[in-house]
């Protein structure tokens, strides 16, 4: 970073009840950015729950005993904030971004939402919304090959819980398991409040002490059975398919790991846009309409996932050569040039990644959630910039990818 | 060599405009702090303007583009501009084809000479159309399997008569007829710098800028193509069958144009409409009914016309009631809104002014596309203030003289809806 650098300060405080509150403060933005980072999502819920955290992600918009549903939008309409929330297999975040002088206010808004009325009538509406919401995903199959993927090679540990659940789950779900997720859930110790930008720190600070100091404590505990990936194939046809899709996954590192970024830069070598082992094998001779590798640092394990669209009639060549190319990565290892370039492209990204507040909010928060502390972009700068060949060859050592997953999408009846 | 200069002021930041003599429009937003720099290069020949029968020919000249340039095959070229880390990413749209990078700002000069060659010495070869071909036809087929713009798709083909309506991706006959000859012609006519932008924000220096660009696309040359007219049909409604779990909804209003005196006012009342999670379409449709996941509506358009579209997607028994209140709500706008809806859209719409300043990439793109469509780069200030002028009285007043009416509206599900009355 050439000029902010040295502008960014990081602040950090643990609050009496638990709650931590962590901010990079930027006096040379414009804007502001802060939210809640929960540490729980669908790999904290049971099967009878499933889906529960996305639900509430949903229901805390409508509001708190001292505000109703259409308040909260409005509220959040009169600074003009921009702003959504999410839910995955392990966080829900809330997160907006404002100009500087309504920080304090979007601060309390915020603040009052993490804990909600939860209101039969809203959660019966709320549902609707829910049920919604999965069938749009159901039209999609490239959005049902990512919710149901990563099952298959989990195996029964619970990072394989769908965030959306099922029809049915939903259906079943009563008002009171809500609440009583939520009690055990939002426990102060459990999130982390994260704010980036420009914006008073101390003044926030204090602000944040006094809205949530009534918030009952609880113990929020997160299981972490050991992690057996299973290898093998399913194929699943599925009658709103036309194309095929697969996605194929493989034992990583864990978001803590410190080999993060070596297997970042591997699955970029793998199969990154425009200009990797998968590209050159696939894209190139116009195999598949896409295909893309990424590796997925969760908390306590981690995955490589590939995944690709083509026409049904290319689908067995494709998985030969998906093969064919994992297999060579794994026996000839990555190239000198190869890591150079992943390396060029990421330090691009980190840049980028620092240009506004929302952006460094993401950055920031979920950092902290997994690691329990603060990373500055010219840190993971320089990790990246350390990453050597051998390094990340290292990691194909144990043969990760000979021991996959794939799960296959096809058109058909089931 | 410049015939047309302006300097407009942009908060601190400051942009530059220059035409160069081929052609090439070259704009400029200083931003000093930034550590990188982004660029948008859009040159205005897409699929308005592919040949008749060679209906695809924009999208596959965009992926053939990639397949080598300059004296570097495809992987070399590819490694080019990974040796100097630029993110990239180009398509082929509606009216103009893109070509977005960003990257370090030491790199510029190196990155804008790749970008020359990209598109003025490409290779074209022979052997490489094919894959980009199938790659075309996947991508067509793959529309089946998105039923939202599937039905958008299928809903501006019934708005625009003409060369407007075609889907951007191409038709499979067009697609499939395309030979090498015909589309090394058709790049020569077409992929010209007559009409082109390149719009460059961040850590860049106007004076470096220009030079760079001046040196790299100073050779370029071709005439101008020229752009079909907007010709529209009589607004009417269309269904598509498909056994989806959803049944998707879309709607077409004509709205008034980006050089109206009350373009403003009409963002305005679009915002009041579907700016926020407390405007209107969001509260009926989904907070006080739980009828959808997804409802909006939001401006577009192409040049020349400017429309109104809105989208809710819904189960099938849902269906009949969400079109209902989605039309009604948008017709309900020339009644009127409230000062407290004006003043939430106001703030609403600056304080995406004010947040876009901070993205490059963001800055480089308005830049890109203001050039495009009005000829000009509109200042954050003109925004600013012209929004600020708009009071109620001007909004309503507006309303009430534009009302949203007679939409094309397209419908996707099980079984056709009665739309309309």
């Amino acid at each position: 970073m050439k000029t902010t650098a040295s502008a960014l300060e990081f602040k950090q405080a643990r609050l009496e009840n638990g709650l931590t509150v962590i901010a990079e403060v930027n006096p040379e933005a414009k804007s502001a950015a802060l939210g809640y980072f929960v540490k729980t999502g669908s790999r904290d819920e049971t099967a009878e729950l499933a889906g529960v955290s996305h639900f509430l992600e949903h229901m805390v918009f409508k509001g708190t005993e001292q505000r109703d549903a259409l308040e909260v939008n409005l509220e959040f309409d009169r600074m003009g904030a921009s702003y959504n929330a999410f839910t995955g297999e392990e966080n829900t975040v809330y997160y907006g971004a404002v100009l500087p002088e309504f920080v304090p206010r979007l601060l309390e808004l915020w603040s009052d939402l993490m804990r909600p009325a939860l209101r039969p009538s809203d959660f019966e509406m709320e549902k609707n919304v829910i049920l919604q919401e999965i069938a749009l995903y159901q039209d999609r199959p490239q959005d049902m090959l990512m919710d149901w993927g990563p099952s298959f090679i989990v195996g029964g540990h619970p990072f394989g819980m769908s965030p959306l659940g099922t029809t049915a789950s939903i259906t079943a779900l009563g008002q009171q398991q809500m609440a009583s997720y939520h009690a055990r859930r939002y426990s102060p110790s459990n999130l982390v409040l994260a704010l980036a930008g420009k914006l008073d720190w101390d003044r926030a600070l204090d602000q944040a002490r006094e809205l949530t100091q009534h918030w009952p404590k609880s113990e929020a505990e997160r299981s972490y059975p050991s992690f057996s990936p299973r290898s093998g194939e399913v194929v699943k046809p599925y009658e709103k398919a036309t194309q095929s899709y697969l996605s194929f996954f493989a034992r990583g590192v864990s978001a803590q790991d410190e080999r993060r970024y070596l297997a970042s830069a591997l699955a970029h070598v793998l199969g990154s846009d425009g200009n990797s082992r998968l590209h050159w094998a696939l894209v190139d001779k116009g195999l598949v309409e896409s295909v893309g590798a990424d590796h997925l640092g969760a908390d306590g394990l981690g995955l490589f996932m590939v995944s690709a669209q083509m026409d049904p009639g290319n689908e067995e060549e494709v998985i030969e050569i998906l093969r064919r190319e994992m297999d060579r990565l794994e026996a000839g290892g990555v190239t000198a040039g190869e890591i150079e370039r992943a390396k060029n492209k990421l330090a691009t990204s980190i840049v980028f990644g620092g240009e506004t507040p929302m952006s460094r909010l993401f950055n920031l928060g979920l950092g902290y959630q997994y690691t329990g502390r603060y990373q500055p972009l010219s840190e993971i700068a320089q990790r990246v910039n350390a990453i050597t060949p051998s390094q990340v060859n290292a990691l194909l050592e144990a043969k990760p990818f000979s021991q996959g997953f794939l799960f296959r999408l096809v058109p058909g009846k089931p | 060599m410049a015939f047309r200069q302006g300097i407009y002021s942009i908060g601190m930041a400051l942009v530059q405009v220059e035409t160069l003599s081929n052609g090439l429009t070259v704009a400029i937003e200083e931003q000093p702090w930034n550590p990188g720099v982004a660029f948008q290069l859009l040159i205005p020949a897409g699929a308005t303007t592919d040949p008749a029968g060679l209906e695809g020919a924009t999208n596959l000249l965009e992926g053939w583009l990639w397949k080598g340039a300059g004296g570097r095959d495809a992987r070399a070229f590819a490694e080019a501009l990974d040796d100097l880390g630029v993110r990239r990413s180009s398509g082929a749209g509606l009216e103009a084809s893109y070509f977005a990078a960003s990257f370090l700002s030491d790199h510029l000069e190196k990155v804008l000479t790749l970008y020359a060659d990209l598109l003025l010495r490409p290779q074209f070869p022979d052997d490489a159309l094919d894959p980009v071909r199938q790659m075309a036809l996947q991508e067509l087929a793959s529309l089946e399997d998105e039923p939202p713009r599937k039905m958008f798709t299928a809903l501006r083909r019934a708005v625009f008569e003409s060369s407007h309506g075609r889907n951007p991706t191409g038709t499979a006959q067009g697609l499939k007829a395309a030979t090498p000859e015909d589309l090394r012609k058709d790049y020569q006519r077409r992929f010209t710098p007559q009409g082109a932008i390149l719009a460059l924000a961040g850590g860049v220096a106007v004076t470096e800028g220009l030079e760079a660009a001046r040196r790299a696309f100073a050779s370029w040359r071709g005439n101008a193509a020229e752009l079909p007219q907007a010709r529209l049909s009589q607004p009417h409604s269309i269904h598509l069958e498909q056994k989806s779990a959803q049944v998707q909804i879309g709607l077409v209003y004509p709205d008034v144009g980006i050089e109206h005196p009350e373009y403003y006012a009409s963002r305005l009342s679009t915002q009041v409409l579907s700016g926020g999670m407390g405007s209107r379409l969001f509260t009926e449709v989904r907070e006080k009914r739980g009828l959808v996941y997804s409802v909006y509506a939001s401006p577009g358009g192409v040049k020349g016309y400017s429309y109104l579209g809105a989208y809710a997607g819904t189960t099938p028994e849902n269906a009949p009631a969400t079109l209902q209140v989605l039309a009604a709500e948008i017709e309900r706008l020339q009644e009127g809104v409230t000062q407290e809806e004006l003043d939430r859209a106001k703030i609403g719409l600056r304080t995406a002014l004010v947040m876009q300043q901070e993205s490059a990439r963001s800055r480089a793109g308005s830049i890109a596309n203001d050039l495009f469509l009005r000829g000009r780069v509109r200042t954050l200030e003109e925004i600013e203030s012209q929004i600020m002028a708009v009071d109620l009285g001007r909004l309503n007043r507006f309303v009430a003289e534009n009302p949203y009416t007679r939409p094309w509206s397209a419908t996707l599900g099980p079984a056709k809806l009665e739309v309309l009355a």
